[in-house]
């Protein structure tokens, strides 16, 4: 099961989604994931809108921006989009299986 | 040696949508519709590829099956292969079921196989004690009471 959020805004019920169409797009608009370091200010608000794409496509830009602005818990909440944005791809790539040779690692974190 | 992580050249980075592109064709072969891949549950692919691996197996199991049939088939007809085979040399039979698969398959298999060995030794065991003279019961009780009256 994909990674969904969901919470409900003005009496509506949304589910923020990545499919890899809504990534495919977002890059046709010119999202690029690696500038979220950059340019966060552009960047974050666009990763969230992205994340409308698959199940709110027709939702107007200054809604999502309501939206965004009236989210609390920001900071978990863009660990969280990353991640969702990332599934699509993670999903293509496929685990070693169990062996020997596989390489552990840690974080320090 | 060693040198290419120093090296200058800029890397070639890919879009996620080129990654997408190019892993879709496979998709499609194993079964996956347009709006699964693009649409659909991101997560989905993982079912699709595990699905594909057991069909994989399956089918591999099914080839070396066939090849065993073939084998036992071969080794069926081996006798009238044979060069130099005497004068009425007949093939052996083929088995007449097919090979048990599924555990509740063999284990019917071994009752019935039991229980056809049982019937046998029953058979022979009649066929034995048919040509003992044992005498009958009616013929053992006269014996008895005449024992008695002595």
């Amino acid at each position: 099961m994909a990674k969904q959020i969901t919470f409900e805004f003005e009496d509506k019920e949304y589910i923020l989604e990545f499919t890899r169409k809504s990534v495919e797009t977002m890059e046709k608009q010119g999202f690029v994931a690696n500038e979220i370091a950059e340019k966060p200010m552009s960047t974050l608000p666009a990763l969230f809108a992205g994340a409308f794409i698959a199940h709110h496509p027709y939702t107007k830009k200054e809604t999502i921006d309501k939206i965004f602005d009236k989210l609390t818990n920001k900071q978990e909440l863009i660990g969280k989009l990353a991640e969702m944005y990332n599934e699509p791809i993670m999903a293509l790539i496929d685990e070693p299986s169990e062996d020997e040779g596989n390489v552990n690692w840690g974080a320090s974190w | 040696m060693g040198s290419e992580l120093v090296n200058s050249a800029p890397l070639h980075t890919y879009t996620y949508a080129e990654q997408f592109n190019s892993q879709f064709p496979f998709y499609l072969s194993i079964g996956m519709t347009y709006d699964q891949f693009w649409n659909d549950d991101c997560e989905l692919v993982v079912y699709y590829r595990k699905a594909n691996e057991l069909r994989n197996t399956q089918k591999n199991q099914e080839l070396w099956l066939q090849g065993m049939y073939i084998y036992e088939a071969l080794c069926c007809v081996s006798p009238v292969l044979h060069a130099f085979a005497k004068d009425g040399t007949k093939p052996l039979p083929y088995p007449d079921k097919p090979y048990a698969i599924s555990e509740k398959e063999i284990k019917e298999r071994k009752e019935t196989i039991e229980k056809e060995n049982r019937k046998k030794a029953m058979a022979v065991f009649m066929a034995w004690s048919s040509q003992l003279n044992v005498p009958s019961n009616t013929e053992r009780e006269e014996v008895n009471a005449d024992v008695h009256h002595d």
